[in-house]
């Protein structure tokens, strides 16, 4: 459980940090090339940009959820024990001491 | 509604009055709108979506990693909220007052407010109505042989109508199908991405009239 939250909280900072820092980055020219852009398309490109960036983090987020291992329903080792023993007594046929099989006879 | 304009300081229409309403009036009212609405809409989807993952977790635990993925996309339609209200608030510019009512003033005006709603308004619908609501199919699916048929039947009469697949085909196994709700659910994210695309197209031609 610990690890599911570590991971989506990772993840929601960075899709909080990466679009608005492209966005700092272009309004104040610390990208290179951003200056030689005329202000139709700089807001067009940062725009673009940071959307992008903030989908691009989503799908890591996705891939990194998809591959964690589901677990599978372990069975309880007495019970199957048990389950087990039960049923090779009915099969065989051999009066049985259990209380709940004669409890069901 | 008579339209006769008398001279500029005494128009008496509504028409009139509209345009005499500062252009930076409307600029700020689309940058509050472009982000309080889209949280809005996010915030909405979070609580319903968090709310039934939470109750649902009780009796399955291994859904929890897997349909975060939902709240992570209800969080990506905030953040597009806020990022064309930083963008918004970079077309702000002052122009001197006899130039405040020119056609082209109040054209960047009406650009930034457009922008704004049309963003506030398109991540509003997607927050809150698609996600929630495939979220819920999700859950339906995932936990569904857990729990009895009776109730399982009611579950699904509920919401799988709302995205259109059928209940018999829910006594399938479980995880398989998750993937492909997810699916259904990146074509609901899909709405508030237009939604940003043609705001942030909207907002690139908001140029004010230079001195």
């Amino acid at each position: 459980m610990a690890g599911v939250m570590q991971k989506f909280l990772i993840a929601s900072m960075f899709m909080w940090i990466l679009p608005i820092a492209i966005l700092y980055g272009f309004n104040h020219d610390l990208l290179p090339g951003s200056t030689t852009l005329s202000p139709h398309s700089l807001t067009i490109l940062s725009g673009f940009l940071a959307v992008v960036s903030v989908n691009v983090v989503i799908v890591f987020y996705i891939c990194l959820a998809l591959k964690e291992p589901t677990d599978k329903h372990k069975p309880d080792a007495s019970f199957v024990a048990e389950a087990k023993d039960s049923v090779k007594k009915l099969t065989s046929g051999v009066p049985s001491t259990d209380p709940a099989l004669k409890k069901q006879e | 509604m008579s339209g006769v304009v008398v001279g500029l300081g005494h128009a008496s229409s509504w028409g009139a009055a509209l345009v005499r309403i500062s252009p930076y009036t409307f600029s700020a009212i689309g940058i509050a709108i472009s982000i309080g609405v889209s949280v809005l809409g996010a915030a909405w989807g979070i609580y319903i979506t968090g709310s039934s993952l939470i109750g649902a977790a009780i009796e399955a635990p291994r859904i929890t990693s897997k349909n975060l993925i939902s709240v992570i996309f209800c969080e990506a339609v905030a953040i597009y909220g806020v990022i064309v209200a930083i963008i918004l608030q970079t077309k702000l510019e002052s122009v001197p007052s006899s130039k405040m009512y020119d056609a082209e003033s109040l054209r960047a005006g009406y650009a930034i407010f457009a922008s704004g709603i049309i963003v506030g308004f398109a991540n509003l619908v997607c927050g809150s109505v698609s996600y929630p609501f495939s979220f819920l199919t999700v859950l339906v699916f995932e936990f569904h042989c857990q729990i009895c048929k009776p109730s399982s039947h009611f579950f699904c009469r509920l919401c799988v109508g709302i995205i259109g697949s059928s209940c018999a085909l829910s006594d399938a196994q479980n995880s398989t199908l998750f993937v492909k709700i997810l699916v259904i659910e990146i074509f609901g994210s899909a709405l508030g991405l237009f939604g940003v695309i043609v705001g942030i197209i909207m907002s690139a031609q908001a140029t004010w009239p230079t001195k």
